[in-house]
């Protein structure tokens, strides 16, 4: 019984965490990003895991957590407003060329951001190019460029 | 559901967006917090005096007592007791049954002469020398929650209560 609490507490206060943080925390993967989730990481393995390191904790604990997965995608799919809350929607940060400053102020995306994007995704070179930019929910900017008059 | 954008299907929700935005900003003061309540010690593992390192009893009382308030679950834990004015060779100490129902005694330092458990408690027995007896007790919290330890040398009873963190 202690696993499975153990691995629902643990999800619960992740995926609270990480909606808490915003969804640019985790996309924009630096190396030190990448080192801070390694150590999240063996963090969480260790409340998870406790001092039982037997296979039947391990095998439990897993089937908790995928357990869980399914049931809230479940979830999800049923009551789509919860999906929105937990994993949030789609914003728009530039309209018809135009930036939305304050959108892109709270959702902690500059302009050199979106460039980014640009060039990546588009090769795009100017933000007069870009028709209108979109933070997705996993916290990539997709772009749409303008059409070639 | 918005259709304002020109040619672009997509759903967005601006009233969603910015209530997560404040609950967000709301959460960061609460992590800010947390960090700040961890550095002062209300989340035990050191900290400053008096919050989470206590000091009860004294030189006057005859019996002084070290210890942490708050406890983490199956985290190694000290409790240290100085007895002053020590005239008998032998010094009992004598703890109650939370002390050894909910805490594992990894170690006593020094090795006790004796220990006997009763009904509602536990009597360690100590060779001492000097006037001045000093004993370390090496614990590991077996289960999250309050604790209540009595502690009695025979002189004066201190009653201490801890918090165990999951």
């Amino acid at each position: 019984m202690e696993t499975v609490i153990r691995g629902l507490i643990v999800y619960v206060f992740l995926m609270l965490i990480f909606r808490i943080s915003g969804k640019r925390t985790l996309y924009e993967a630096t190396v030190f990003d990448f080192v801070l989730l390694l150590i999240i990481a063996e963090t969480t393995q260790q409340a998870l895991l406790g001092e039982d390191f037997s296979v039947t904790n391990g095998l439990v604990l897993i089937v908790t957590l995928l357990g869980t997965d399914i049931g809230l995608s479940l979830l999800k799919q049923r009551f789509k407003r919860l999906g929105h809350i937990i994993e949030g929607l789609p914003l728009v940060l530039m309209d018809n060329g135009e930036l939305l400053h304050e959108r892109m102020r709270k959702a902690r995306v500059d302009e050199d951001d979106i460039l980014e994007s640009a060039r990546e995704l588009q090769g795009l070179q100017r933000l007069d190019q870009i028709k209108y930019a979109i933070l997705e929910k996993d916290g990539k900017i997709t772009i749409i460029p303008k059409e070639e008059t | 559901m918005t259709n304002k954008y020109e040619g672009l299907e997509i759903q967005e929700d601006i009233n969603l967006a910015s209530k997560t935005w404040t609950l967000q900003r709301i959460g960061w003061v609460v992590m800010l917090l947390i960090v700040i309540s961890a550095v002062l010690g209300f989340t035990g593992g050191g900290g400053v005096a008096g919050i989470n390192n206590m000091k009860v009893g004294g030189e006057a009382e005859g019996m002084q007592l070290e210890y942490e308030r708050f406890l983490r679950w199956e985290a190694p834990a000290e409790f240290k007791v100085t007895l002053f004015d020590v005239q008998a060779p032998e010094q009992q100490l004598r703890f109650s049954k939370d002390f050894y129902e909910k805490l594992q005694v990894e170690q006593v330092v020094p090795e006790p002469k004796e220990v006997q458990v009763g009904k509602d408690y536990i009597t360690y027995t100590f060779n001492s020398e000097g006037d001045e007896a000093r004993m370390i007790f090496y614990l590991k919290p077996q289960q999250p929650g309050q604790l209540q330890v009595a502690v009695d040398n025979g002189r004066k009873k201190i009653t201490l209560s801890q918090f165990v963190y999951p």
